[in-house]
């Protein structure tokens, strides 16, 4: 059976983020944001919320390793800075302890009394908004597929790799399908690697979310994206249904032109392994 | 009715092995008070101190077996004393502020059985027996409801809503009895143990049987340490109050 591993110090699983930073991520979407500041925004709270899901009061266990790539221009590196600038994939621990920087920020919670109060709450910051130059996804994702190969390798037992692409659409270094369609045949023995795409846009367009085909799709670009994106797995289909989107049999991890908080659940739905399932 | 009830004191076998033999680190917690309250509790392992939080619902449940928000307030409270929020690391806040959280299974045996009050919230499991029959499990009736995501009691009062939809004093609570029962026994697990339990009820020789015949902690953990090997049980912190 596949995606059925449990994930746990000896056998983590790897989730790896994969963030377009050419040049037209510096769009700015109805919402007021440049396309690369939301995206950065979400980023960080989903690197805070795999570490919060990993640390106890003892310190933080290694369940996950965690790598970001970012592509734009010529280039395509780690998205990490400082310490984890050095190789691309790294334990949940040693992203929790190398931050760029970490902010205070004021959240408002219950107190369990019946009244809320507000608490100064420790803000991380990994990531930090880029956007320059053209598309290199074909070699992102060639870059993609050698880490996950990499990966796999050293991890046969565990819970299969999940790549999160974020991208505004067009590749600039030739056809990005066939690096995929090899990426999604990586695997361990417990399933093949996960790759969900999300299209964010300015340009308009209606909302598609977890599409089954690609006849809604209004250009090549989003078309291609739908085909590079692998079927969501049952229980990662079963959170996304919870979380009241309308998930058929074989609807694929694949958003376009989703709103904010869409954006916010890919984010969240993706990163659902089955430890952070069963709390 | 049977004569059991006035001839047989009842005293707890109670027995626990951590989810990995060598690391000894458990989240399950029980407790008992003289006056027949047994609680059992199940930290989940993905939360800050779920071992701490266990300890706590159980000792007070013991001490005072009427659950309502403020009980709960009070428990939140204790749990919230053992740390100094403010000079953690930002992960360690993060994970405070998320929430530990554990089942909680208690039961009031008043009047040597002829009532039995049951409570719970999460997925620890009582059994009431009638030598080797099952006669009523709660909060679940089948293995297959085990991989639900339980709801669970959290030490952040937000994850805690799902209290405020339930009657405290209906949905979460069973009364059963000893009474007309020739063999009557009560069991309470934590979920690894009821959900094998629960896999096996038509099974030869009867799963109560197996279990009946486990009187000490080194049986307990040769049992659990078999139905692992043999795939049967799931690898978890595994606890028996057994009241035979």
């Amino acid at each position: 059976m596949s995606y059925e591993a449990e994930i746990s110090r000896e056998h983590p699983t790897c989730f790896l983020f994969v963030i377009d930073q050419s040049g037209s991520m510096d769009e700015v979407t109805e919402a007021g944001r440049s396309k690369a500041n939301f995206v950065a925004d979400v980023l960080n709270k989903t690197l805070y919320t795999l570490v919060t899901s990993c640390s106890k009061a003892d310190g933080v266990r290694n369940y996950f390793d965690v790598g970001v790539i970012a592509y734009g221009g010529q280039e395509v590196t780690t998205g990490f800075g400082g310490a984890l600038s050095e190789g691309i994939v790294h334990p949940i621990q040693a992203i929790s302890e190398h931050t760029l920087r970490v902010e205070e920020r004021n959240k408002k919670m219950d107190d369990g009394a019946g009244g809320i109060v507000e608490l100064k709450t420790k803000f991380p910051i990994w990531f930090d908004p880029k956007s320059a130059g053209g598309t290199p996804m074909r070699a992102a994702l060639s870059k993609t597929m050698q880490t996950v190969a990499d990966w796999c390798e050293r991890h046969p037992a565990s819970y299969p790799p999940t790549i999160l692409h974020v991208t505004d659409g067009q590749s600039t270094d030739g056809a990005p399908e066939e690096v995929a369609e090899g990426l999604r045949r990586l695997s361990t023995r417990d399933g093949e690697a996960l790759l969900f795409n999300l299209h964010v846009t300015a340009g308009g367009g209606s909302e598609v979310v977890f599409p089954t085909a690609d006849a809604e799709l209004r250009d090549e670009y989003s078309r291609t994206l739908f085909r590079m994106s692998s079927p969501l797995p049952a229980h990662l289909a079963r959170f996304a249904g919870d979380k009241g989107y309308s998930v058929a049999d074989g609807s694929r991890g694949f958003i376009f032109n989703g709103d904010p908080q869409c954006i916010v659940d890919f984010f969240e739905i993706g990163t659902r392994p089955k430890l952070v399932a069963d709390r | 009715m049977s004569s059991c009830l006035e001839q047989k004191v009842r005293l707890p076998l109670a027995f626990t092995v951590p989810k990995v033999f060598e690391d000894q680190r458990n989240e399950d917690s029980f407790h008992r008070s003289r006056k027949g309250v047994y609680a059992l509790s199940d930290g989940a392992s993905v939360s800050f101190d779920s071992a701490s939080w266990a300890r706590i619902l159980v000792k007070r449940y013991a001490r005072n077996p009427e659950f309502t928000h403020a009980w709960l307030a009070a428990a939140i409270a204790e749990f919230r004393k053992l740390y100094d929020r403010d000079s953690m690391p930002w992960m360690q806040q993060a994970s405070f502020d998320r929430g530990s959280f554990a089942s909680l299974l208690g039961v009031r045996m008043i009047d040597a059985g002829r009532l039995i009050q049951v409570f719970s919230v999460g997925d620890s499991l009582a059994v009431l027996c009638d030598g080797d029959e099952i006669k009523a499990t709660f909060p679940l009736a089948k293995a297959s409801e085990f991989t639900r995501s339980p709801q669970l009691l959290c030490t952040n009062p937000v994850q805690n809503a799902f209290l405020d939809k339930v009657d405290l004093n209906y949905d979460l609570v069973a009364d059963w009895t000893f009474r007309g029962l020739e063999q009557p026994a009560l069991l309470c697990m934590t979920d690894a143990l009821g959900h094998w339990l629960l896999s096996h009820r038509d099974a030869e020789p009867s799963p109560i049987s197996i279990l009946r015949k486990v009187r000490t902690s080194d049986a307990f953990a040769r049992f659990v340490k078999d139905e692992r090997a043999a795939g049967r049980m799931k690898r978890d912190d595994t606890t028996l109050i057994a009241l035979w």
